[in-house]
């Protein structure tokens, strides 16, 4: 009896020891839905790179608030809606504590209808259709929405002297439908005009109809203003510049990569928005430099930055709810104040989970990305969703 | 009145690329009847080529003949690697397989690559405009309907006053006669999958000078309009893939051009139809070829 009650207490004493130590600390597991192929992968590599650079960051610190080490669960959907639902309902019996989604609107939608009933926090990569969190109150964006981007843009354009606008959409995607629709909106209400739209298809081969319908425009619209995508909008802006026609060009977020910005002269003065600008000095620089140091791949889009921006948040949200519950997470994260990021500082109190984050206004002039001015929406001039 | 002028060099334009495509498409089903949807990743691999060059600050003439070159070489080695372990199989493995190589290489390009498309710059004097009479038409554009011309004069002389076009003529017709005269049988294959290369080299070229990038799933839309075009023309009929690439063209830029702004979101669904309905009328296609086959 007596070697019984001494190999209990030895086991009690290491259990003890252990647990004093951390060795025995929970994990904190991440379910990230990534697209390393297909349509997305341009959106979802870039930011999986900087969410996975600053888990094995923070994991080297301890982990999510310094304690918990994050262990991913990471399956590839392919771009393919159907899996990403897949793995959502995977993640959900896995028991997984926050799942990070594909950078769009519509399969970050179809994971929140299966994740949010089952109250784990779910966070898209980039998708910015603000519509995306009205699936279930535990579905977050991270980026400046849609509405967000048109207030700014929709009102610099009429700043620039514009009366008229014709909208290039894609009903393809509530990104490019959506996104010229808000800007549509924003730039009526700053007095202008839109005065015509085309509809385009995702992938399509050819732009030259719509090219052509656009030059049969008397008087000539004074800018156009899409959110297509690439290689959509590479097709569109060459057949447009290859036709003669000199119409400024707007766009969203998305045209802030180095595809766009290498077109060459048909991009030149293309003004877009973004998530944000590395400044010298900023942190955005710093974080830049040092993820190419670490991983010699250079941060060339803001996906990276915002990927780790990602990680930052459900830190935040972890530290503000005092627990690795789903649940807990999910409401910290919703009645999160002003917090500091590394891309921009980022608000989700007092919003529907879309998250308040200054919007970049660029222009593509030489092959670079000039910044004009970085501002916050105003929530009385965004669209609604 | 200009403004349908404008259109029909639109819908010339784009309908060449698909006659190309569709004629890389026939010339092999022609002759060994696989449908080889990884002739997209032909003109995937001949982009890239094509980009690589640029890059390295290669003149546009030469960095067209390594697209083309590339393209070539894509198309002979996918069959002597894929294909021909599966000749004389059924047409359903013969499609699954074109589908698995068409999948690798896609997925090869994506994480070899990049995921992300790569901007092709063309020289400035390529970007350009050109006045005929009421008509403005592109340098790229009007460099694209005089090249598919010209290619498809070329590619007619060779098959008809050629002695291996004579041969891939007659493998089109009874290719087991054609081995009975004593054409060795891999020589006529791989001759036309070199020919389909060419053909998906060219489109690569117009087309990657038309959009200005080019990414790992380029050739994917582009060989699914040129299949439509072979199936509209005639399966197996090289008159009929031109014809039907040509009609593709021009019913994808007439409705994009002229349906109500409402109906432009069913413009895909629109086109189809339209060519559902003209399969009805003529189930071989518009002009089938001698020995037609169905499937």
């Amino acid at each position: 009896m007596d070697r019984y009650c001494r190999r209990a207490g030895a086991l009690a004493l290491a259990v003890t020891a252990a647990t004093a130590t951390g060795a025995l600390a929970q994990d904190y597991v991440i379910g990230v839905a990534v697209a390393n192929s297909g349509g997305l992968a341009p959106f979802s590599q870039p930011a999986y790179d900087g969410f996975k650079f600053c888990v094995d960051e923070m994991n080297a610190s301890g982990g999510i608030a310094g304690k918990h080490p994050i262990r991913l669960e990471v399956r590839d959907t392919r771009s393919e809606i159907s899996e990403a639902v897949k793995f959502a309902q995977e993640f959900v019996d896995i028991g997984v504590n926050f799942i990070v989604a594909p950078p769009d609107g519509d399969p970050t939608m179809a994971m929140g209808q299966i994740t949010s009933p089952a109250q784990i926090p779910t966070m898209t990569f980039a998708g910015t259709a603000p519509i995306l969190t009205s699936v279930g109150e535990y579905v977050f964006g991270s980026y400046p929405a849609d509405n967000q981007q048109a207030a700014v843009l929709g009102a610099y354009a009429a700043e620039l002297g514009y009366k008229t606008a014709f909208l290039l959409k894609s009903p393809d995607a509530a990104y490019t439908q959506f996104g010229p629709a808000y800007f549509g909106t924003v730039f009526e209400a700053n007095g202008g005009q839109v005065v015509g739209e085309a509809s385009f298809t995702m992938n399509q081969p050819d732009f030259s109809a719509i090219v052509t319908t656009i030059q049969a425009l008397n008087p000539p619209p004074d800018v156009i203003m899409t959110s297509a995508w690439e290689p959509d909008f590479p097709a569109f802006i060459k057949a447009l510049r290859g036709a003669g026609v000199t119409i400024p060009v707007m766009g969203a977020d998305v045209l802030d990569t180095p595809t766009v910005r290498g077109l060459g002269e048909v991009v030149e003065g293309v003004v877009h928005t973004s998530g944000g600008y590395p400044d010298p000095g900023s942190a955005h620089a710093e974080f830049n430099a040092r993820f190419e140091a670490a991983t010699g791949k250079v941060a060339d889009t803001n996906y990276v930055v915002n990927g780790c921006d990602i990680l930052g948040m459900i830190d935040a949200a972890v530290q503000a709810a005092g627990t690795t519950d789903a649940a807990a997470v999910g409401q910290a994260l919703a009645a999160l104040p002003e917090t500091e990021g590394i891309m921009s500082s980022y608000t989700f109190a007092g919003t529907d989970r879309m998250p308040m984050r200054s919007v970049v206004l660029a222009r593509i002039e030489g092959g670079e990305k000039v910044i004009i001015r970085r501002e916050m929406a105003d929530p009385a001039t965004m669209p609604a969703p | 009145m200009d403004l349908i002028l404008q259109q029909m060099v639109n819908a010339v334009s784009l309908g060449g690329i698909y006659a190309l495509l569709a004629l890389g498409l026939a010339v092999v089903f022609s002759i060994v009847r696989l449908i080889n949807f990884a002739h997209g990743e032909v003109m995937t691999v001949a982009g890239y080529g094509i980009w690589i060059a640029l890059a390295s600050a290669w003149p546009v003439a030469a960095a067209v003949a390594l697209g083309l070159a590339v393209a070539i070489l894509a198309a002979v080695s996918m069959e002597r690697v894929a294909f021909r372990a599966m000749r004389g199989a059924d047409v359903t493995t013969l499609l699954i397989t074109s589908f698995a190589v068409s999948e690798i290489i896609k997925v090869l390009f994506q994480n070899g690559i990049s995921a992300r498309p790569v901007p092709v710059v063309l020289p400035a004097w390529m970007s350009g405009t050109l006045d005929l009479g009421p008509v403005r038409i592109g340098v790229i554009a009007l460099i694209s309907i005089l090249t598919v011309a010209l290619s498809l004069v070329l590619l007619s002389v060779f098959l008809r006053r050629t002695v291996m076009g004579l041969a891939m003529r007659a493998a089109a017709e009874d290719f087991p006669v054609v081995r009975l005269m004593g054409l060795r049988a891999n020589h006529v294959i791989a001759l036309a999958f070199a020919v389909s290369g060419i053909l998906a080299g060219v489109a690569a070229v117009l087309w990657v000078a038309q959009r200005g990038s080019v990414d790992p799933l380029m050739g994917a839309a582009p060989v699914l309009k040129a299949f439509i075009a072979t199936v509209l023309g005639g399966l197996g009929s090289l008159t009929g893939a031109v014809i039907g690439g040509f009609v593709v063209g021009a019913v994808e830029v007439c409705l994009q051009g002229f349906l109500p702004q409402s109906l432009l979101p069913y413009r895909e669904a629109i086109s189809l139809a339209l060519i559902i309905a003209v399969l009805v009328w003529r189930p071989d296609g518009l002009w089938p070829a001698e020995q037609t086959s169905r499937s």
